[in-house]
């Protein structure tokens, strides 16, 4: 008799999908989270700890102490990381994960999307590959995820995103800077889109309306209209009876019996008392870094180099997005204090670039906060200090302009996570260790979207435009995703088209570890949908 | 409890009022980051006290060594032209930090302190929030 039929590891976007769909299908559901539910009080406003800038800290889990990891970066210089540092490519833990404090774009991926290698081929030394899936077998969980949790989008997107219903909330009406955009792509004769997001702009599911704030990315919403995991899916898994909730708990290794096979999991819980739990299956969501990192710690005398790894593909391909941007003045003030801020989009760029692979969205920024302006997006030609600086940042806050978005990566087998058995977490196990940069042919497609962001700037009324030249590194962080590939072939891939680890029949992924390559947009709807369509595989599975 | 000797604080107090001088809105000290600044020596692990107070002591000492007066009686405009001078790492007395890394942080330090939110002890009454029209409405 086993105690749980299923036990989710993570209460992000992948695991609060996967326990709600399987408590209401009646399942025994235990899921466990190593941060903590937090208030909007205790997520506070600290411009200087937050999820947009984690300079002397942030705002949620994992601890500053006790959770290094190990970066090395290009020049294969060592350091061990706190979260907040730069390199260790963070992502919220809390309940809710990322959704808890995201900025809440609820782009779909593009059919081509899924199919980047038989599109353009495949680069040299790059793991660009087809998903052995495509859009038409997302598109039903796609739809689920923006009714379940209640997507505000425009009709309009019906032309690239075929769909068999509208979405639930009308988008979002753009600001000032909105405004100015959608002039400047009619202008270009471009894809003009309003950006779907997962927040409510009329009162849904008994949650209350968007008010406009001026802290949404990276914060939590005042008045609980940005639609995560946290206050949609998981209430509706608690709501069950069957699915208990337990919040610091550090998930140590996933069990199996003498055969190999996943038994259940091994726990810390926030008292330090260890628990071994027995379940049917098994569901990793802990993010791309910590699932991958979890699978590898996990090795037995059965699985010597950790679970699913057996051709050494766990942790490789780890991807995010690089930004491609740019930013620049207008004469006359586009600032209006109208949160979110992001509203207008183009997907001109996305595919059928000639010269280069792929491409991706852009679209207009949050709010920006004076102190990211400062430290992040000046000119590059400025003063940092004394009274030209001042003057500037006083003469052009409300008439900076910024669009970016995120450039769909080239995959390297070399990018990846392992683990580091030298340094070791406050539990005593091995760090996640990240190396390895994206393909080179990212830097390339990056540096064409930084030069559409800057036509865009200018044909937007903005007269002077600046930005910066996008270099070779490793990226992950709140997008982070590739770590556990899904594929037909166990010598290439992780886990199979539903999700499922090769070689286990009971051991599953559910968070963007699993992505082939990341698309040309955020990636948390195609996290959502996956999970949707992983968690329904389980429930059929008995 | 580390704090600075009374020297170290004119001379943090002049610079970083050269960093952001006051005009019709105030300068860095008068809106507060000397109080972010002293949260953040004593509530932040990572914040480097040494490379703080050596700093301040050899920019005094730099300053000394070119004019013959302590950093915070020299004019502002010599306060600017020694502190460009550090900047890029010129100069002639022995520092036991680097000159420059010590200039971006103590900057970048100035920056937070001015233009994050007062939660954080400095932008007193939100007063450089005021300045360029960051409004909190919701």
């Amino acid at each position: 008799m086993t105690q749980y039929d299923v036990i989710v590891i993570g209460a992000g976007a992948g695991g609060g999908v996967v326990a709600a769909v399987l408590a209401e299908a009646g399942k025994r559901v235990l899921l466990l989270e190593r941060g903590r539910a937090q208030s909007f009080d205790e997520l506070g406003r600290d411009h200087l700890r937050n999820h947009r800038l984690s300079q002397h800290g942030h705002s949620t889990g994992p601890e500053l102490d006790g959770n290094p990891r190990v970066f090395v970066d290009p020049a294969g210089q060592e350091r061990v990381l706190q979260p907040h540092e730069d390199g260790y490519q963070n992502n919220a833990a809390a309940v809710g994960g990322g959704t808890r404090v995201f900025g809440a774009q609820a782009w779909r991926f593009l059919p081509q999307d899924f199919q980047m290698a038989t599109t353009y081929g495949v680069p040299a030394d790059s793991s660009l590959a087809d998903w052995p899936i495509g859009y038409d077998d997302l598109a039903p969980y796609y739809e689920r995820a923006e009714w379940e949790l209640g997507v505000a989008g425009d009709e309009g997107n019906r032309a690239i995103w075929p769909r068999s219903r509208p979405y639930p909330l009308p988008p979002m009406s753009p600001g000032r800077q909105g405004v100015v955009l959608r002039q400047g792509l009619a202008s270009l004769g471009w894809d003009t889109r309003a950006v779907p997001l997962l927040i409510n702009t009329e009162g849904y599911n008994n949650r209350a309306a968007c008010i406009r704030c001026q802290h949404c990315v990276g914060f939590a919403c005042p008045t609980d209209a940005k639609n995560g995991t946290h206050n949609t899916v998981i209430p509706r898994a608690l709501a069950t009876g069957r699915c208990e909730l337990v919040t610091e708990a550090m998930v140590t290794l996933i069990d199996t019996d003498s055969a190999g096979c996943v038994s259940g999991v091994s726990y810390v819980d926030r008292e330090g008392h260890h628990h071994q739990l027995q379940a049917a299956a098994v569901v990793c969501a802990a993010g791309a870094i910590e699932t991958a990192r979890l699978l590898l710690n996990s090795a037995s005398r059965m699985h010597p180099r950790g679970l699913g790894n057996q051709h050494d593909q766990v942790g490789r391909h780890l991807q995010g997005h690089y930004y491609a941007g740019a930013a620049g003045l207008r004469a006359e003030p586009v600032f209006d204090g109208q949160g979110p801020g992001v509203s207008t989009a183009t997907c001109e760029f996305n595919h059928g670039n000639r010269e280069v692979i792929g491409g991706g969205m852009l679209a207009d920024d949050f709010i920006v906060l004076p102190i990211i302006l400062w430290k992040r997006m000046l000119p590059p030609d400025l003063p940092r200090w004394g009274q030209a600086n001042k003057t500037f940042m006083r003469e052009n806050y409300r008439r900076f302009l910024q669009v970016m978005g995120p450039v769909h990566e080239i995959p390297s087998p070399e990018a990846r996570v392992t683990v580091d058995t030298s340094v070791q977490d406050r539990w005593g196990l091995p760090v996640a260790r990240l190396s390895g940069t994206t393909h080179p042919e990212t830097v390339r497609t990056a540096a064409f979207m930084v030069e559409r962001a800057q036509d865009w700037l200018e044909a937007s009324g903005v007269t002077r435009v600046w930005s910066r030249k996008p270099g070779l590194y490793l990226s992950a962080g709140q997008h982070q995703a590739g770590t556990c590939r899904m594929g037909a072939d166990p010598r290439t891939s992780v886990v199979d088209t539903c999700g499922r680890v090769h070689g286990h029949d009971n051991l599953y992924v559910a968070d963007a570890s699993v992505h082939v390559t990341n698309g040309g947009f955020n990636p948390v709807l195609t996290i959502l949908a996956l999970a949707y369509r992983t968690a329904e595989q389980i429930a059929h599975s008995g | 409890m580390t704090v600075l000797t009374d020297p170290q604080i004119q001379t943090l107090r002049a610079a970083v009022d050269r960093i952001i001088p006051e005009d019709d809105y105030p300068g860095a000290w008068g809106a507060g980051v000397g109080e972010y600044l002293g949260r953040q020596m004593h509530g932040n692990p990572q914040f480097p006290r040494d490379i703080y107070r050596a700093g301040l002591d050899a920019l005094d000492v730099e300053a000394q060594l070119q004019t013959g007066e302590p950093f915070c009686a020299l004019s502002a405009a010599a306060q600017d032209d020694l502190l460009a001078q550090i900047e890029i790492g010129r100069v002639v007395s022995s520092w036991q930090v680097d000159p420059a890394a010590f200039f971006a942080f103590l900057v970048h330090y100035t920056m937070e302190g001015y233009y994050s939110d007062p939660d954080n002890g400095g932008n007193q009454d939100g007063i450089a929030w005021k300045m360029i029209g960051f409004e909190v409405r919701g």
